[in-house]
């Protein structure tokens, strides 16, 4: 069974730089998670 | 202020707003008014997400934050990109499906219309008496430095957010904000610029960077798990997720602006923009309270920032002790100075002694700088009772109208109305729709022309807005109102996110149980809150929301339960 996500992607299409939305979403977390650890880096480095 | 900070400041604004009525002048149907015609591209929706979060105040506060707290205010958001995705994923797809217009017309379709109903007003309490306070409280801090006064100040805020709201409707808002955001975001970078410029020649942005971090001001991140702490990695991650899926999923005046997306794929992105520039802009405006605390160790700030409250004293009978401990504060801001120097100069040369001697000795200082700081408030609270003493909100409006250049000065006030704006255009337009589609269309007068509903819409748009004016006016004259109406959104807040969570996860539950378990879960709220009141529990009143959102939950299960 579908669920409303599955229905609406397959009218919707995908993201625009990436394969699936699925990726997207890793993208944009990983991208968090690297700022993060960025800001851990910053706060060891000056402490 | 310099005539051309004046040029800048309203040049800057009324260009904004004229910009936002001459796009939206051909709205012409209720859809257009309320949804936008649901054509704008994810970008637009993005910064008009973000320009909504974003309060005055927040470019006000957060600043003065970092400079007494150091940044890891940063950690509050760390939940928010997390939120975004969920929201992408399991809430968007669902109010697309509906095409509804606000997020209580799906609570119809999910549940009935008494719940629709119930929430919507209990969103209309809450949202309505904060929009009030939205408009006084960065009007207050800038009457308060710039000898503004008052009354002028907010209906300058609330005339023309009021005027282009009711004009281009929830357009009008989205295409204002993109500009304010850009704006908003061109100003504080420029800040951060300027101050690092204004840097003593011998100390570069390395070595203030370098100061910063050594005065413990520089702690984004704290791994460690500690619930008497505020603000760490944990509680953001945690509270922060649970929080931002409540706000951005279920307020109106965030809702309202991914509705307007040309698509779902449009909308999706946007919320995602957010969720990616969020905590980097956070960041951006607690690094420019860093840097006006290392420009304050080279150039000697005020020992208390709210002008007002000093102006109070002259003239008094504590004036003379008042300058006194501002000479002695001065005296200890050039001997701080000296140690800084001495710290620049060993971390350039790695001597660690001299470091953790004139680190030490610099503690000294600071301790004592702060008792004297203490004594002031409290001259301050002994001359005047009802002063507000808490000064870091003053901090960074203090040196942009104090250590700007001309024009920039301009460019900075215009950055907080253009806060102040959005976040309150955002808010009324949220207000009028609710109001019309769930309340006035819905139950008042259903069948009426597209034409009546958007007469209506702006009609409700300005009572609102009027509605928030005059709070704003009075709220002056009152000493605890701003706690007050907090906690009036606290006691609302919960059970609204409760109903949500019901809706979205427990399939099974219907319209009925979830009805009288608000209900219900409303009363505890209250009761739990009279008797915190009484001192017959202590509950801070913030955990009202977690509180009201879980008995909602309970509560819709066992009445489910008992029914069948």
């Amino acid at each position: 069974m579908q669920t409303h996500e599955q229905e609406t992607l397959e009218e919707e299409g995908g993201p625009p730089i990436f394969k699936s939305w699925n990726q997207m979403y890793a993208f944009v977390l990983i991208l968090h998670a690297i700022i993060i650890v960025l800001f851990y880096l910053f706060t060891h480095a000056y402490a | 202020m310099h005539l051309l900070d004046w040029i800048v400041m309203l040049g800057t604004l009324l260009t904004i707003v004229a910009y936002g009525v001459w796009k939206t002048r051909s709205v012409k149907s209720v859809q257009s008014y309320l949804l936008g015609d649901r054509d704008l591209p994810w970008w637009t929706i993005g910064l008009s997400i973000m320009a909504t979060q974003a309060s005055a105040i927040t470019f006000l506060s957060t600043p003065g934050q970092a400079y007494e707290d150091g940044m890891r205010f940063a950690q509050f958001y760390f939940g928010l990109p997390v939120a975004m995705v969920f929201l992408s994923i399991f809430v968007l797809p669902i109010y697309y499906k509906l095409k509804v217009y606000t997020a209580y017309e799906y609570l119809e379709g999910r549940f009935d219309l008494k719940t629709r109903t119930m929430t919507a007003i209990l969103f209309l309490v809450q949202r309505g008496l904060a929009a009030g306070l939205t408009i006084y409280a960065p009007a207050i801090i800038l009457s308060s430095i710039l000898n503004w006064p008052l009354t002028p100040t907010t209906l300058f805020i609330g005339v023309i957010v009021i005027f282009y709201t009711v004009m281009g409707g929830t357009k009008a808002v989205s295409v204002t904000q993109k500009q304010q955001m850009i704006v908003i975001l061109t100003g504080m970078f420029i800040a951060a610029v300027i101050l690092v410029f204004q840097l003593p020649k011998d100390v570069s942005f390395s070595d203030a960077v370098g100061v910063a971090g050594k005065m413990g001001k520089l702690n984004v991140v704290d791994f460690n798990f500690d619930l008497s702490n505020r603000y760490t990695f944990w509680s953001g991650m945690l509270g922060g997720v649970f929080l931002f899926v409540s706000y951005f999923g279920t307020d109106q005046s965030q809702v309202q602006r991914y509705l307007s997306g040309k698509s779902l794929t449009e909308s999706r992105l946007g919320l995602l923009f957010n969720g990616i520039l969020k905590v980097p802009m956070q960041f951006l405006v607690l690094f420019v309270g860093i840097l006006v605390f290392v420009f304050f160790q080279f150039n000697h700030p005020p020992v208390h920032f709210n002008t007002a409250n000093v102006d109070n004293l002259k003239g008094t009978e504590y004036e003379s002790q008042y300058n006194q401990y501002s000479e002695q504060y001065a005296q200890l801001n050039e001997q701080k100075e000296l140690e800084v120097r001495q710290m620049i100069q060993a971390m350039r040369t790695e001597d660690d002694a001299t470091l953790t001697a004139a680190q030490s000795r610099y503690e000294n200082i600071h301790q004592q700088e702060n008792q004297i700081r203490e004594e002031v408030k409290e001259l301050i609270s002994t001359q005047n009772p009802a002063a507000k003493t808490q000064d870091t909100d003053y901090v960074f409006i203090t040196f942009v109208t104090t250590y700007l250049p001309m024009g920039l000065v301009g460019l900075l006030l215009a950055v907080i109305f253009s806060a102040a704006m959005s976040s309150t255009s955002s808010e009324l337009n949220a207000l009028a729709t609710t109001t019309v589609i769930d309340i006035y269309r819905r139950s008042l007068a259903p069948d009426k022309s597209d034409q009546h509903y958007l007469n209506a819409s702006k009609l409700f748009t300005i009572l609102w807005g009027v509605t928030a004016l005059i709070f704003a006016l009075v709220a002056n004259l009152f000493d605890n109102l701003i706690e007050a109406v907090n906690i009036i959104g606290s006691l609302f807040y919960g059970v609204i996110l409760g109903i949500f969570v019901v809706a979205f996860f427990m399939k099974r539950i219907k319209g009925s149980a979830v009805f009288v378990a608000a209900i219900v879960s409303e009363l505890f709220v209250i009761a739990i809150f009279t008797m915190s009141n009484y001192g017959i529990i202590s509950i801070a009143y913030l955990w009202l929301n977690l509180i009201g959102c879980i008995l909602v939950m309970i509560f819709s299960q066992l009445f489910s339960m008992i029914r069948r």
